[in-house]
């Protein structure tokens, strides 16, 4: 099959429903003339016109805001907001309208809107932040973290289509990576994880990014003879639960990796969740999370590589909930 | 459609516009009345001494043209024609509401109507109205959307973003300030350091006007203007209303005389914007004092008759507070 990269993957999407769709409209900043900051935007404004795909001022809560108006007439804004960031300046439009548009309208009215929000991994204490889990504490909102260019291209079909509004978190680093993307279009339902890599002894569950660091470690915990089962549960609200807790009755033994800082992110959410649950009696050791220390992500690639978390730090993880003496 | 001019409206337009404001009024005082002896726990926020505001701008609008209101703006609901039971259903809350006691009255959204429901953050409506403007454009069907707030709303990052994207875009939309020249609970001059938001209009590109929001013939003559620049294409304004509540923010929990001189409420209430219809109705022969009288009786009948339905609508069920998060429900998260 054919390989495509993740960033081109998500304009494939965008490109084959907006074809589709006249009510699909894109805009923010440097996403028209010049196509997003990685190409994800690329060529849409050539082929859609300058109605429907059009750069916009520097303007986040306008941007947002905007959508979510033309959303409650019934278009379908594909937004972005270039870092993370800049998401806190939209906090308003999506935790105050967009997610409460449904309910206060008791249903006669939605926000059938995409909010696309890039996070990076390092160099950067503003746009070096990963912020999803402030978005899975607002019933309305439905979360997305894509870990590859096969997911996100069926993700983003799939969150265009949806009724309701959805934060859509990219990553930067993910960019540029490949693998198998079928050219025809397809959705990858949302709250059905997917198993990277099927394993006996532990379950690591990561999304985004850090999947790519749990691999490096799952491959290297192999060499030692650790058979370890990778979950991303590709989107956090609806959240896959029973793939996670099928998985522990398997292994008996959980841990959660995400580059988020560890306090209050969603890993903290599933931990709770096996403690109130009947599956918790599967597990032979405690639960172990892994995640961003409390630091700002410093703009120094030599501090922040202490501060985002690795798969050294994930192989430490595992070891502890294997009573394994760690390296 | 095109708007008419003052000039041109008829003795029906003015007697209608009358009862809208009058039905304001009386509705406000009923609810107050009904909070007071405690029938209500509820109170609202009024628009006493507003009234010409939203029935002067929204009387340019035809059945599919949109409106957003602001927290005060009681008045377009009339305009666009929700009725004074269901208004105190949403009031109350209760199942005879349009949201099911989801949403305080002065945000619910009419859709059928052509009301946007806004949210309690004082200017989030801005953008949101660029957002339905941008969906008209794309519809083209020459319609536009009416968007309220207050002098408070104009501090705030969202009026500068919305007003800029709606004059980039050039897109239908009306903005509709009613300065009531106080925020809350302090003089607007705490959060502006010019005298007319209307100034502010030509940082963006787009006409603003001033006008007397007491006088509903005079704020009708620049909006329905607005309206029509609008329709024909030609981008959006920004119409400031100069006005006072006459009851203050929010009287159930707020008390006037601790916030705002008693001489300036005295002031502005001998223009009160139904004395002023009234009487320029009376000049021209349009309305007769037993034309008021007439309308005060239907209108008190009206809000009589929709009080004693109301207090009789059941509350809303327990079911309703989970239902319409998602359209599809997933449980917990």
């Amino acid at each position: 099959m054919r390989e495509l990269e993740y960033a081109k993957a998500i304009r494939e999407a965008l490109f084959q429903q907006m074809g589709v769709d006249d009510q699909i409209v894109c805009f923010g900043e440097d996403i028209a003339l010049y196509g997003g900051l990685w190409g994800a935007t690329k060529g849409l404004q050539e082929e859609f016109g300058s109605e429907r795909v059009f750069d916009t001022p520097i303007s986040e809560a306008g941007i947002v805001g905007m959508g979510v108006g033309a959303a409650l007439m019934g278009m379908k804004p594909v937004v972005e907001l270039q870092f993370t960031g800049l998401i806190t300046v939209a906090m308003d439009p999506i935790v105050n309208t967009a997610a409460k548009a449904r309910y206060i309208n008791n249903g006669s009215m939605n926000v059938p809107i995409v909010i696309r929000s890039i996070t990076m991994s390092a160099n950067n204490v503003y746009m070096g932040q990963s912020l999803e889990a402030w978005f899975t504490h607002v019933p309305g909102l439905k979360v997305v973290v894509p870990s590859n260019a096969y997911d996100v291209k069926g993700l983003m079909i799939a969150a265009i289509n949806d009724p309701d509004p959805v934060v859509f978190f990219e990553h930067e680093g993910l960019y540029k990576t490949v693998c198998e993307v079928p050219e025809e279009k397809y959705e990858i339902p949302f709250g059905k994880a997917s198993v990277s890599k099927e394993g006996n002894d532990v379950t690591v569950v990561a999304w985004s990014k850090m999947l790519e660091e749990v691999e490096i470690a799952a491959s290297n915990l192999e060499s030692q003879n650790i058979s370890v089962e990778i979950i991303d549960p590709r989107t956090l609200v609806p959240l896959d639960f029973d793939a996670i807790a099928r998985s522990v009755k398997k292994t008996g033994r959980l841990v959660i990796a995400h580059e988020a800082v560890k306090v209050g992110g969603f890993g903290g959410e599933i931990a709770a969740r096996f403690a109130e649950s009947e599956i918790s009696k599967y597990l032979k050791s405690p639960i172990v999370r892994v995640g961003n220390k409390g630091v700002p992500v410093p703009y120094s690639a030599e501090l922040s590589k202490y501060v985002v978390p690795s798969a050294e730090d994930v192989e430490r993880a595992v070891k502890t909930t294997m009573d394994l003496p760690k390296a | 459609m095109v708007a008419k001019n003052a000039n041109d409206l008829s003795a029906h337009d003015y007697r209608k516009m009358y009862s809208m404001m009058l039905t304001s009024r009386l509705f406000t005082q009923k609810v107050l009345e009904l909070n007071k002896e405690g029938v209500l726990k509820v109170g609202l926020h009024p628009s006493t001494g507003q009234e010409a505001i939203g029935i002067g701008a929204c009387y340019s609008l035809s059945t599919d043209d949109w409106v957003i209101p602001s927290l005060r703006t009681m008045e377009a609901f009339w305009a666009k024609g929700v009725t004074v039971l269901e208004q105190l259903n949403a009031v109350i809350g209760n199942s005879g509401s349009i949201s099911d006691g989801k949403e305080s009255f002065h945000h619910c959204g009419y859709p059928e109507l052509g009301i946007m429901a806004g949210s309690s953050i004082v200017g989030s409506q801005v953008p949101l109205a660029a957002g339905i403007g941008l969906s008209l454009k794309n519809k083209k069907t020459n319609n536009v959307v009416i968007c309220f707030f207050g002098d408070g709303a104009t501090g705030r990052g969202d009026f500068h973003e919305g007003l800029n994207l709606a004059a980039v875009l050039n897109l239908p939309v009306v903005f509709v300030c009613e300065n009531n020249l106080y925020f809350q609970t302090v003089p607007a001059s705490v959060g502006m350091a010019i005298n007319d938001i209307s100034d502010k209009a030509v940082g963006y590109g787009m006409p603003g006007v001033t006008v007397d929001g007491q006088d509903v013939f005079a704020v009708y003559d620049v909006v329905s203007e607005a309206v029509n620049r609008a329709r024909n294409g030609d981008g959006p304004t920004l119409i400031e209303c100069k006005t006072l509540s006459f009851l203050g923010h929010y009287p159930t929990m707020l008390k006037l005389e601790d916030i705002r001189d008693f001489k300036e409420n005295q002031r502005w209430r001998k223009r009160d914007p139904l004395e002023i219809l009234g009487t320029n109705g009376r000049d021209k022969k349009y309305i007769t004092s037993e034309d008021v009288e007439l309308i005060t009786k239907q209108v008190t009948k009206e809000i009589e008759n929709a009080v004693e339905m109301a207090l009789q609508t059941p509350a809303t069920s327990r079911e309703s507070a989970f239902k319409e998060i998602y359209k599809n429900p997933f449980g917990e998260i």
